[in-house]
């Protein structure tokens, strides 16, 4: 069976975990922990588990299944619809095409990597939401989000790493 | 073996082609939602509710055992200074019984005045007590979800206080779980009064902890500390409600910080507050007049 058959296929219902993590983990971005009005000071979670599988198992997250759960977070957080679904979408066209400068080396790079790439995400759902918005936001709440998302990367992604070597 | 590479290469040249269709109707299907979103709601409020009531059971398990931590690490912390704790609830309950008295006294008072001059009764009953079991809104907006919904009578622009003040109010309602847009959000606006002056104004939410005071009236003097109220106006919400107090006056900008404790929500009270629109009151008084001779 080739390699990049449907993840399914492949691993069976095993093969489910990432998106059933993803959305797990969507679902904790909602949890009030420590200040219920500082939404911005949780990481985004599904963003690095999109990251982490897409990086080592790109197939077991499809661009439906981006989709999908970007829906689902902007219907949860209450954002306007599309905005997690857009990053989401551009997050796996990025990994898809990066992946091979980036494969295979240090955890470290993967942070790096990761960092640039939220950056450039955060950046355009300000400007997004800017604009549905008529005025620009205050650009600090999501310059502090990237911030606590980048730094919890690396955690989340060793935590993501015990479960794919017992699972997958 | 030459021909098994050419069919394996054409292979994955069809998946890629798939793949980029796939991305195309996707980011095509997300830039449509955010240009009607551009144009108003664009998806339904009642959708966005019952999406709430997905995962609300989800969010109410995988909170308790943090609930559980947190009440733990407060126990522990409170127990060093338990003993001056207890010395200063001593004094603030001695005041408080004579605050409660002259309250008791005034409310009697009050409510004679009222049979007298025949004025309504404007206390707002709760209509649920629910629990925050979510916080939406991410880097943009200041929301939470509290588990109350349609299922108990809760309706969309209702007031949620907590028992400091005003917290916001409903905006997305599902089966079993609500919405509420916070007083702090960007997209927030109470029309407010200033207590001590009897001065009205809007007070306006920035995403941040603070609000602001605006529309209030020229050559008004605000000091730091005064209180600030619903005023009434526009109806969404009951008058005389604590919205917030004066953190700082500079120049033109007047910061307001709420006295919600909108950083520690736990329960909140739904208020019943529906009032009619004028034409339906009208309406309803016509109806009550020609029923009237039948009975």
């Amino acid at each position: 069976m080739s390699r990049n058959a449907s993840g399914i296929a492949t691993f069976g219902l095993a093969g489910l975990t990432p998106v059933a993590l993803t959305l797990l983990l969507s679902a904790f971005m909602l949890l009030p922990l420590g200040s219920s009005v500082a939404g911005y000071a949780m990481p985004h979670l599904a963003m690095i588990s999109c990251f982490y599988w897409l990086s080592s198992r790109p197939m077991l997250i499809p661009y439906g299944a981006c989709a999908i759960i970007g829906i689902l977070l902007d219907l949860w957080i209450g954002v306007p619809l599309g905005i997690n679904m857009a990053m989401l979408l551009l997050l796996r066209l990025f990994v898809l095409n990066q992946l091979k400068h980036y494969r295979g080396r240090n955890r470290g790079i993967h942070w790096i990597v990761f960092s640039v790439m939220a950056f450039g995400l955060f950046l355009m759902s300000w400007l997004l939401m800017s604009v549905i918005s008529g005025t620009f936001l205050d650009p600090y709440t999501v310059f502090f989000q990237w911030l606590i998302t980048s730094f919890f990367y690396a955690p989340v992604a060793y935590l993501l790493g015990r479960v794919r070597r017992w699972v997958l | 073996m030459r021909r098994e590479n050419i069919s394996a290469s054409r292979a994955r040249l069809r998946r890629s082609a798939r793949g980029r269709d796939a991305f195309w109707l996707y980011m095509i299907v997300a830039l449509v939602l955010l240009f009607l979103e551009m144009l108003g709601p664009g998806v339904p409020r009642t959708i966005r509710g019952y999406a709430n009531d997905l995962v609300a059971p989800l969010l109410i398990v995988l909170d308790e055992p943090i609930r559980v931590a947190q009440s733990g690490m407060e126990r522990l912390a409170g127990v060093s200074d338990i003993y001056v704790e207890n010395a200063s609830l001593r004094d603030e309950n001695d005041r408080l019984r004579q605050w409660r008295e002259a309250a008791q006294r005034l409310l009697l008072e009050n409510e004679r005045l009222r049979d007298i001059l025949k004025v309504p009764q404007r206390e707002i009953p709760p209509l649920a007590t629910a629990r925050v079991i979510g916080v939406g809104g991410g880097a943009f907006e200041r929301n939470v979800i509290i588990n109350a919904g349609s299922g108990d009578q809760v309706l969309a622009n209702l007031p949620v206080v907590d028992e400091e003040g005003l917290v916001g109010r409903t905006i997305e309602v599902g089966r079993m779980t609500s919405r509420v847009l916070l007083i702090t959000d960007f997209n927030s606006r109470v029309p407010v009064r200033l207590e001590r002056i009897d001065e009205v104004a809007v007070a306006e939410g920035l995403n941040e902890p603070l609000l602001r005071l605006r529309f209030l009236a020229a050559g008004v003097n605000v000091r730091v500390g005064d209180r600030v109220v619903t005023s009434g106006h526009g109806g969404l919400f009951p008058p005389d409600l604590p919205v917030a107090q004066v953190a700082s006056v500079d120049n033109e900008m007047i910061l307001l910080s709420p006295l919600s404790s909108l950083g520690s929500l736990d329960f909140v009270r739904v208020m019943d507050y529906r009032p009619l629109p004028p034409e339906l009151e009208t309406d309803s008084v016509i109806e009550e007049t020609d029923r009237e001779p039948q009975q």
